[in-house]
Formats: structure tokens, C-alpha cells, sequence
């Protein structure tokens, strides 16, 4: 939130002086009685940093209060001049907003107000003009706005729209708007699942990017990417960009690939489960019961915390036949899974495989896989798991252990890790 | 997680201001600070690029400008920055006069705040820079020295928060110098007339991107910019350090200015005359690649040796979101993270379950000890010695060596150091896994270094993919007992490079139906009991004394909560006190004799229905069936249990209540004495936070003992496992 603006100016004679803000009395006190609330902030110890000496002029200038409430992000401007007394006009958009706000989508805010007011300072003397002369007399004459009330509705529609669209004069509209930062998403593989956060049925149109339309339609929350490709008619290096994009404005999420042979254990989010934070059990239960029969809280923390690492979800399954019970009646285990995956209470165990021989070339430099080599090779140094080797060579599990047996390896070479 | 390095960490520059002559420039390292332009960041995009065009469309005239009337200052495009340059009307540039782009004269005036940033965050950006700092002002009175008497208080107060923050102690005493006071006074009391410093500030110069400025800040206020100006405070009050420095430094430069000596000349010159520049390198080089900066500055007063970091983390909670993060190969564990403010003020917690791990070769650690010695040395020494990652440091001091305290301070020590971690001990008994979040990466060198330091045993990915396959106690991968300490060597050396961590086992109570149902009926009796007695006294009471306005609300109050609401005692299961649903209006503020009768009326209504509903509990109550203990509650399914699912108790340290009754009912139901007597004592674990393979350590017990009491209540525990 913006919690003032202001408009200062450097006068020869007076110095450095707040001319307009909003709202009044935010920067420094003003004659008005009616606001008797005492500045946000004490100007006389930050004017330094509001019209700085010239030699941090015409760039972005930021400064925090003392108190450390408040922050003055502004952007000094110089014009120099034959026509201005002593040949220079300095002066100042500037907003005071909460120290601990982000404050990136203000500063493009900040240098558009300082470009716009210096090039309408340049072409018609707009702030110079409405100086020594009695208060509204310029306004009512060429029937332009008050700085102030200018300066109101900017800040106004910031903190109320995220977005102003303000004619100043007949040649000059501010246009602005705060744009929210998202940190740049991850890169996504050709294993990973993508599960939509969004019903993009509802929001898609047809300006949508092509790509992208024909991706969403097949975001399922079980095909992995490459398959999502395929379906799609979509290259794969295409249909990644498009989901990252989705990525980065939060409206998917990823995870791995779902196999009953894979391995899942708990996390220390698992706790959360347990106590039911967020009633996520019972959310869990609306997400994962198949039939009407809701399996009690108490058998979903079971289930959950019963994961171990080096149990396969298969043999969990049989372990809790076992004792009494099944789970696929009551639930939809790719679903359980997923929600404890989602939910930070599960991760999976991931396979990898590891050739000794060519960890030792690795070391000693010869990093090329050996030529003529097994396809599969490259994939032997315990960075690669199985996932991205099923996805990339198109083989299923079973399949690669096959062929890795035929790898022209010495005995007991390759080991196999679980992490 | 933004970690400080030369890119967004430019430089440190000390500032100061002084009454007559104002601001100055002292000193700033390193000597040419990268003149950076935003425009080439890489957190542009399109958007701002144009804003970016825009400006500089707008801007070209004021530039040429701005630097017009200064004419001669507009600097030469080829120059290395370190010899001075004389322009044609004469004047000349002096190299260090301009840094990062700006006249160090300009920047002496903005980086001296005003007194009210005395002591807090200062932090201006003058795009592209980012300037951080701690100002420090003189005290109101204009003397930098305390008098005597405060001072010395103040010096025990800053010597002792100074020792807080460098555990180093043993050797951050300031070293005596032997030299007469009253002469330093007199000097002091003369210097105090001139000197007139009024404030000094020593400046980080950042340049972070858009989106790394608030964790830079804050990690680098918090432990660098703070602590370093405290330092330097703490060397101006007890000796006018940096003031003197200062005068120096300045000296220096004006000299160096009428000679024409080059900026490196000069550098190099001031580096080795002044420990104040000294320590700004110090900080600068540390600071800049994540390591320690261990200051030296050589006050009148003796030598200063506070130490700076920015903490690293050495262990993680969780896995980290971003694999391709830095935090690949840290130490896993919930050791530190699930830690209670109660555990931690528990005493000697800390002692038995931690254990000190070093992080790199032992004698190489002696050999650092022994290259500086110190009267704490040889006990130092020692203690490397003595602590096995495998013995708490409990069981270190119990040696009786060292003390605990000695333990406990070295042990500090060390880890401060970065030397060593903190680690739950080492066990051959624990498990052990593979830890999700190690660095494959680093697999090929780790193989080597391990064939290297342990040739017999398995190679490291065979050995990785044993214990990874399905978890087991680490003895099972030991062939033989006679192994067992090379065994440990070898784990110690996993988790130390973050291969492997400990599987922990988690708990929490479960209370079976048959549990609930007895414990149920049995207060329900109890109630029904209470009721009768309650009710006959309180219709007493009515009988006796007329209905007063003030006394009505309290009765009533004491009736309805002795009654049970009938709706919560039909929800059994539903557990909660029972409360009143029926409960009485607040007392009429002002009561009339009607209101009396009215009043009195509802209450003999709600008496009444009380009494029908309890009548009508009784024989409910006696209808029901009766509980019957089997011998496993768990698979228990007779049909008067089949509404009640199994309740857990989440910390049965806490459990109050009903949860207390259930713990004592469970208790009742385990045969064993010494398993009884055992779960009272085990209960504060279940609490899903608690790693029962510390119990052992906790109650000094055997592990394999803990373990068989474990298991013969495993009946009532819900266990997950986790790092």
C-alpha cells in the first residue's frame, strides 16, 4: 500500500520543500488544521535523500526511515536550464510505502512518474509554471487538475486497482500499473507430471497462446510431460516451455511419475497429517474415496504414516491386507499418494543406477561416454534416475534392468541406489 | 537462498563526519569498485527496458549537463584508475576520488545520516548501489570515552557481549599493551578538544538483484554490518581507534594527492600502516566468499579480535523445493528443527544428545590448534581427542577430563568455527539411510576418497546401495563385530559429507475403542454418581435460601455444570468436557419482583428437566454393556464397539483430561511391571517429536532394553519414520 506521495521541489531560496501530497500532512505538516496528525516521517532528516546533491540526480533513490516503518522510493530529477534561476530545475515524485512491502512493482512507478513530469516540465513548463503564483489561479486558467488531486487519484487507484490510467493534459495520460514479481519457475522435465491447481476450462480463450491450448486438455494429473507432448501434437521442448509458463503464474504444480513399483516415505510434514492441520485429513478423504465409503481419519493417518522407505506401494498394499485392510476398496491409492506428494507429507524414492567403472572415468577426466557405448550408459553415474531413463528411451522399468544386464560391464558393477 | 559473493557485495567504505571539517571519505575496499549499470542486469525484462529507453531518451541533455559545469571531471574514457590524470584546464583527478562511479566527496555527504539513524538500519539505494550500514554516532555529551565508572561497567557488558558473539574467546582477549594511562588520557583529553569526529559509518556498497535486496539486507545487517560497526565502536570508546586510524588514513591521502602517487602504491601503503584498513579488507575478502572474517585491530588499548559470518546453515529440516539448489548434500535431520523451547531449557538435553562430528581430518584439526597456541590449547587438543561422533558430550565430559563446561565451550567452539557439526551420537544399533537430499553429483570424487581412506571396505556405491535397499540397523552391514569401529568410521565419514542419514522412528498414542468405551463408562458412572450427590445439596441450598439476583447466576452456574449437557454425553466418541447447552442468561441487570417469580420459575423448569434427563441417563447407563478388558484391545471388535473409530493422542506429555485417563488405562492394561512402569515414563515421547532412538540416551538406559519395552507397547503406538 502506498501510504503517501509527494511532489518535492528544490527553491533556491527556501530549499529543498514538499509543493503537494497526499495524503495532506503525510510528509511533512501543512498549514491545514484539519489533519492534525503528525507526519509520517521527519523530512528535515530525510530532504538529503529526497533532493539529493546533483550527482545522485536522474536516478532511482531510495531511503529508509529511521524508524524503519517506512520507505521513500524516489527518483530526483535535473533540468538544467538558462531560463530556470541559477540555471537548474531539480525536483521529485516520490511515494512513501511500508518498509517491509515489496518493493519492486513501486519502482516502475516511481521512474514513470519521474520520465512523464520531466519531459512535460521540458515541453511546457508544467511545473514550473504553476510556481510563485496564487494557489488554483493557473489550474482554473488552462483548466488542468491540481498537482494534489493528481497525485490523490494515483495513489488511490495504485492501492485500490493495482492500475491508474490519469490524463494530465490533452497531450499526457499517466498510465501505470503494479505488476505483482513471481520468482522464476523450475525447469520442467520430460518425467514430470503436471497436476492443474486451475480449471482452465473456465478461464482459457481463444487469444490464448496455440501451444498452450493444446497442452491444457491433456493436463490430467497422471501423464507425464513427454506423454503430454505426444498426445498433444506438441514438440516436447514446446509443451515444457508452455506448462513452465503455467508454472510461473501458480496454476499447476509438478510431481512424478505414479508407479505402483515405486517407493514412498514420509517426511517431517507427515506431522501435519497426524494432527490433521487444516482438517487435510478429511480433505484428504474427500480426495481419495472412491466409493461411499469414507475411510475414517484414523485409517488415513495409518495409511499415510505407515509408508516406509524401501517398501514399494505394492507391498504397503499387502502389508495392510494383511492386517485387515484392503486398501483399494476403500481408496484410490494414485490419488492417497498424490496427496500426501502435494501435501509435503510423502516424497518419493527415486532409483538410481551406478556404474563403477564409469564413475572411475568420470573422475579421471574421460567423462565421454565410451563410444559405440550402450545408450544407457550416460545414464550409470547416479545422477539420472530411472524416471528420466523410462521417459527418455521409452522403456519401462523392467525393461531397462533387462538391458543393463546385457551392459558390457564388469560383474557387479553397476549398484543400485534408493534415494 | 541468496548467498553474499563479489558479485552483489562490491565493496565496504568508512565514512566519517567531523564538526568543523564535515564529512570525509576515509578509506574503501577493494581500491576500484566495479562501476556498475543496471541496465544490464539479467532481472530486466522487456517492460522495464523500455521504461529504461524511455528515461535515457529523456536524459541525454541533463547528462552532458551535469557533468558540464564540473567540465574538468568528466573522466578520460581509457584509464586504469590508478594514476592521476590532469585535464587541460589544470585540475587535477586523483583516482581514489571517484568510487563506484560517483565523487567519493558526494558520497561522504549522503552515507552521513543524521543523529536518528544513530545505531540502526541505514539503507540507501542510489541505483544501481545498494548502500547498508550501521551509523554510529558520538554520544550526546561529544565524548567518544565514557568516564571511568560507567566505562568500566561498560566494558564488562561489551566484553562480555563481544565473547557472546565470538566463542573464541581464549583468544579474542584483548592482549594487554603495556603503556602508561595517564599519558593515553592526557593525549585523549587533548584529541577530544580537536578531534571533533561526530559520527563514523562503515558502508557495505551492494549491488543485489531486484529480487535478493530484503535477504541480503537483512542476513548481512543482522551478522556482518551490525557486529562490524559495534566493533568498531566498542575500539573508538576504549581508545579512539578509529578516529586516530582516520587521521591517518586521510593524512595518507592528501599526501599521496600532492605527490601524484598511484592508487595502488597507496593502497598497498595504507593496507600495511593502518589495522583499521587492514580489517576492511578483512571483511571485504571474508564477507565476499561466504568465510569468516577474523578482524585484528591494534587499538591503543590493546589488540581487538571480534570475528564475522553470516552463519551457514548445516543442516536441513526437509528437503529442499529446488533441487538444483545450493542446499544439495546438507545434512538432513529434525534433530534441531523439532526441538521445543521446553526441550531445550530442559537441563542437560543438549549434552546427551548431541555429540560433536568433525568436519574435516582429526590431526589436521590438532595441527591448526597447535600452529597458534594459547593457554587453552593443549586442553583443546584434548578435547578433539576425546569426542567420538559416536559419544555424547555428556559422555566426554563424564571422562572426566574436561569438564562439561569446557565440553560445552570448545564444542562451540568448533562449531563456530565451522570445523565441526553438532550431531545426534552415532550409533551401530540406529538406522541409517541414504539421504534424499545427498549431491550425486559428487559421486565420482567420493568414490575415489573413500577407496582411498577405507580400501577394505565395500566401494562407495555398492556400499550406498546396501544401505539404501531397505533400512536396517547399521550393524547388519558390519560383518563382524571386530569390524564394528571401522564400521563407525566409515558412517561418520557418510554423514559428514551428507551421504547418509538416520531413519528416525516417531510416535503417538493410540487409544483402541475397548480403551475409549471403558473409560467412558467409567466416568459416565462417576458422573452419575456426582450428579445425585450435587443434586441433592443444591436442592438443599434452594430450599434454604431465597432467590438473590446476585446469587442466582452462580447456583445455576454450579447445577448446569454438574450436569452434562445430554447431547454431549450422547456423542461419545466426541470426546471434550461436557458443557452446558442449557446455560443461564447473565443476571438481569436490574430485577423486579416479577422477574424474581419468572427467574425462579425457569430455574425449577431447568431442575426438573435435569432431573428427568438423569434419571433417564441412569437407566441408559445401566442398560449399557459392561466393558471387558481383552488382551488386545486392537482387534477387539465386539458389537458394542463398532461406532468408535480409534482416537489418537497427539502429545501424550500434555494430555490432560481424558487423554490422561486413557494414558492410565493403558497403562492398567500392560502386564508387565516394568513395562508399566516404563510407559508413565515414555509417555512425554509420544508426541510425534521425539525420536524414540533417543530415549536411551535421554534416560540412560540400554538401547536394546528401551527397545523390548518399546515393542511390548508398540500394541498402542502409531509410529512413522523419518530423518
Amino acid at each position: 500500500m502506498i501510504q503517501g506521495i509527494f511532489y518535492a521541489r528544490f527553491f533556491p531560496q527556501e530549499g529543498p520543500k514538499i509543493v503537494a501530497q497526499s495524503p495532506p500532512g503525510c510528509i511533512t505538516a501543512t498549514g491545514d488544521t484539519t489533519t492534525t496528525r503528525a507526519p509520517l516521517i521527519d523530512f528535515d532528516v530525510l530532504h538529503e535523500y529526497i533532493i539529493p546533491r546533483q550527482a545522485f540526480c536522474n536516478r532511482y533513490v531510495t531511503i529508509n526511515s529511521p524508524d524503519g516503518k517506512y520507505s521513500i522510493l524516489g527518483y530526483p530529477i535535473v533540468i538544467p536550464h538558462a531560463k530556470y534561476m541559477r540555471n537548474e530545475f531539480i525536483f521529485n515524485f516520490g511515494l512513501l510505502v511500508e518498509a517491509d512491502i515489496d518493493q519492486v512493482p513501486y519502482e516502475r512507478v516511481v521512474r514513470r512518474l519521474a520520465t512523464t513530469f520531466s519531459e512535460m516540465e521540458k515541453q511546457t513548463e508544467y511545473l514550473s509554471q504553476s510556481e510563485g503564483r496564487p494557489d488554483d489561479g493557473v489550474e482554473r486558467l488552462t483548466g488542468r487538475r491540481p498537482i494534489e488531486s493528481l497525485l490523490e487519484i494515483v495513489k488511490e487507484d495504485l492501492n485500490n486497482y493495482g492500475e491508474c490510467m490519469i490524463p494530465v493534459d490533452e497531450a499526457n495520460t499517466i498510465n501505470m500499473k503494479l505488476f505483482p514479481h513471481h520468482p522464476s519457475p523450475p525447469v520442467v522435465k520430460g518425467w514430470h507430471v503436471p497436476v492443474s491447481k486451475t480449471k482452465f476450462a473456465d478461464i482459457v480463450d481463444p487469444t490464448w497462446d496455440l501451444t498452450l491450448q493444446k497442452v491444457i486438455n491433456h493436463i490430467d494429473g497422471v501423464s507425464d510431460v513427454r506423454r503430454i507432448a505426444h498426445a498433444a501434437s506438441v514438440s516436447l521442448d514446446l509443451a515444457k516451455t508452455a506448462l513452465r509458463h503455467l508454472l510461473y503464474y501458480d496454476t499447476i504444480l509438478l510431481l512424478d511419475m505414479f508407479f505402483f513399483g515405486a517407493c514412498y516415505a514420509p517426511r517431517p510434514g507427515i506431522h501435519d497429517f497426524v494432527r490433521n492441520v487444516d482438517g487435510m485429513v478429511d480433505e484428504c478423504a474427500g480426495y481419495v474415496s472412491h466409493t461411499g465409503l469414507r475411510p475414517s481419519n484414523y485409517h488415513l493417518i495409518r495409511l499415510m504414516t505407515s509408508m516406509v522407505p524401501g517398501r514399494t506401494v505394492l507391498e504397503w498394499m499387502w502389508a495392510h491386507r494383511e492386517a485387515g485392510f484392503d486398501v483399494l476398496r476403500y481408496i484410490d491409492v494414485r490419488r492417497f499418494i498424490q496427496f500426501g506428494l502435494i501435501k509435503g507429507c510423502l516424497y518419493r524414492v527415486h532409483k538410481y543406477v551406478v556404474s563403477k567403472q564409469y564413475l572411475a572415468a568420470l573422475a579421471s577426466g574421460q567423462s565421454r561416454p565410451m563410444p559405440g557405448g550402450d545408450p544407457l550408459q550416460r545414464y550409470t553415474d547416479g545422477c539420472h534416475h530411472f524416471d528420466q531413463i523410462i521417459t527418455e528411451q521409452n522403456l519401462t522399468d523392467g525393461e531397462i534392468m533387462k538391458r543393463l544386464k546385457t551392459l558390457p560391464v564388469p560383474k557387479g558393477d553397476l549398484a543400485l541406489i534408493y534415494r | 537462498m541468496s548467498f553474499v559473493n563479489s558479485d552483489n557485495f562490491l565493496a565496504v567504505a568508512l565514512i566519517i563526519n567531523r564538526s568543523r571539517d564535515g564529512p570525509a571519505f576515509v578509506f574503501h575496499y577493494p581500491p576500484h569498485v566495479r562501476a556498475v549499470s543496471r541496465g544490464d542486469g539479467e532481472g530486466r525484462d522487456a517492460a522495464d527496458l523500455q521504461d529504461i529507453l524511455l528515461e535515457r531518451l529523456s536524459q541525454p541533455a541533463n547528462r552532458d549537463a551535469v557533468a558540464g559545469p564540473a567540465g574538468s571531471d568528466a573522466l578520460p574514457r581509457q584509464w586504469d584508475h590508478d594514476e592521476h590524470i590532469f585535464t587541460e584546464s589544470g585540475s587535477q583527478i586523483v583516482p581514489w576520488e571517484h568510487v563506484a562511479g560517483f565523487p567519493a566527496r558526494d558520497l561522504a555527504g549522503i552515507l552521513t545520516p543524521a543523529r536518528s539513524y544513530h545505531k540502526t538500519l541505514f539503507q540507501l539505494s542510489l541505483d544501481p548501489l545498494l548502500c547498508v550500514s550501521y551509523p554510529i554516532h558520538v554520544p550526546e555529551d561529544g565524548k567518544w570515552t565514557r568516564p571511568k565508572k560507567t566505562a568500566a561497567k561498560e566494558d564488562k557488558a561489551d566484553e562480555q557481549s563481544a565473547s557472546n558473539e565470538q566463542p573464541d574467546s581464549s583468544s579474542g582477549k584483548p592482549v594487554d599493551v603495556p603503556k602508561d594511562k595517564v599519558d593515553v588520557k592526557k593525549d585523549d583529553t587533548d584529541e577530544e578538544k580537536r578531534s571533533s569526529m561526530t559520527m563514523f559509518n562503515l558502508v557495505f556498497i551492494l549491488n543485489p538483484t531486484q529480487f535478493e535486496v530484503k535477504e541480503l539486507v537483512d542476513s548481512l545487517y543482522v551478522h556482518i554490518v551490525k557486529k562490524a560497526n559495534k566493533a568498531y565502536k566498542y575500539s573508538q570508546q576504549h581508545s579512539g581507534f578509529i578516529w586516530k586510524e582516520s587521521k591517518r588514513i586521510l593524512a595518507a591521502k592528501d599526501k599521496a594527492r600532492e605527490e601524484h602517487k598511484k592508487m595502488s602504491v597507496l593502497w598497498k601503503e595504507i593496507l600495511q600502516s593502518s589495522s583499521l584498513a587492514a580489517s576492511m579488507r578483512d571483511i571485504y575478502n571474508a564477507v565476499s566468499q561466504n568465510k569468516i572474517a577474523a578482524l585484528h585491530l591494534e587499538t591503543a588499548a590493546g589488540v581487538l579480535t571480534p570475528s564475522l559470518q553470516i552463519p551457514v546453515p548445516f543442516y536441513l529440516a526437509d528437503i529442499p523445493q529446488d533441487s538444483e539448489s545450493d542446499q544439495r548434500g546438507l545434512w538432513l535431520t529434525t534433530a534441531n528443527a523439532f526441538l521445543s523451547q521446553d526441550t531445550l531449557e530442559e537441563p542437560g538435553f543438549l549434552d546427551r544428545n548431541f555429540a560433536l562430528l568433525l568436519m574435516d581430518d582429526e590431526k589436521k584439526i590438532i595441527a591448526e590448534l597447535q600452529a597458534d597456541p594459547d593457554p587453552t590449547t593443549v586442553s583443546m587438543v584434548e578435547f578433539v581427542r576425546l569426542s567420538k561422533p559416536t559419544m555424547s558430550f555428556h559422555q566426554v565430559a563424564q571422562s572426566n577430563v574436561l569438564t562439561l563446561g569446557q565440553v560445552r565451550k570448545y564444542a562451540q567452539h568448533f562449531i563456530y568455527w565451522r570445523r565441526a557439526i553438532a550431531i545426534p551420537p552415532l550409533h551401530a544399533r540406529d538406522v541409517y539411510i541414504v539421504s534424499p537430499n545427498c549431491d550425486q553429483r559428487r559421486l565420482a570424487q567420493d568414490s575415489q576418497d573413500w577407496q582411498r581412506l577405507f580400501p577394505v571396505a565395500p566401494p562407495l556405491p555398492n556400499f550406498l546401495g546396501e544401505l539404501s535397499q531397505s533400512p536396517r540397523p547399521y550393524k547388519h552391514f558390519c560383518p563382524s563385530k571386530a569390524h564394528r569401529p571401522s564400521y563407525l568410521h566409515m558412517l561418520a565419514w557418510l554423514m559428514r559429507r551428507g551421504w547418509v542419514t538416520q531413519l528416525c522412528t516417531f510416535a503417538y498414542v493410540i487409544v483402541w475403542p475397548e480403551i475409549l468405551y471403558e473409560v467412558d463408562y467409567e466416568m459416565e458412572a462417576e458422573q452419575l454418581a456426582a450428579l445425585e450427590q450435587d443434586r441433592d445439596t443444591t436442592a438443599a441450598a434452594d430450599e434454604e435460601s431465597p432467590i438473590s439476583p446476585t446469587s442466582t447466576p452462580a447456583s445455576a452456574g454450579a447445577t448446569s455444570s454438574g450436569v452434562p449437557a445430554p447431547s454431549s454425553a450422547s456423542s461419545v466418541g466426541g470426546g471434550g468436557d461436557p458443557a452446558p447447552t442449557t446455560s443461564p442468561d447473565a443476571s438481569p441487570p436490574r430485577s423486579t419482583a416479577t422477574e424474581h417469580a419468572a427467574e425462579r420459575a425457569r430455574l425449577e423448569r431447568i431442575a426438573s428437566r435435569a432431573h428427568r434427563e438423569a434419571a433417564e441417563r441412569a437407566t441408559t447407563h445401566a442398560r449399557r454393556v459392561a466393558p471387558v478388558a481383552t488382551a488386545h484391545p486392537s482387534l477387539n471388535d465386539a458389537p458394542h464397539l463398532k461406532g468408535l473409530t480409534p482416537h489418537l493422542i497427539l502429545d501424550a506429555k500434555k494430555a490432560t483430561g481424558k487423554e490422561a485417563r486413557y494414558l492410565s488405562a493403558i497403562a492398567r492394561r500392560l502386564q508387565d511391571d516394568r513395562v508399566r512402569s516404563a510407559w508413565q515414563l515414555f509417555c512425554r515421547y509420544f508426541d510425534g517429536r521425539c525420536a524414540l532412538e533417543r530415549i536411551a540416551l535421554q534416560e540412560e538406559m540400554k538401547r536394546k532394553e528401551v527397545w523390548n519395552l518399546l515393542t511390548s507397547m508398540a500394541e498402542y503406538l502409531l509410529t512413522t519414520r523419518h530423518w
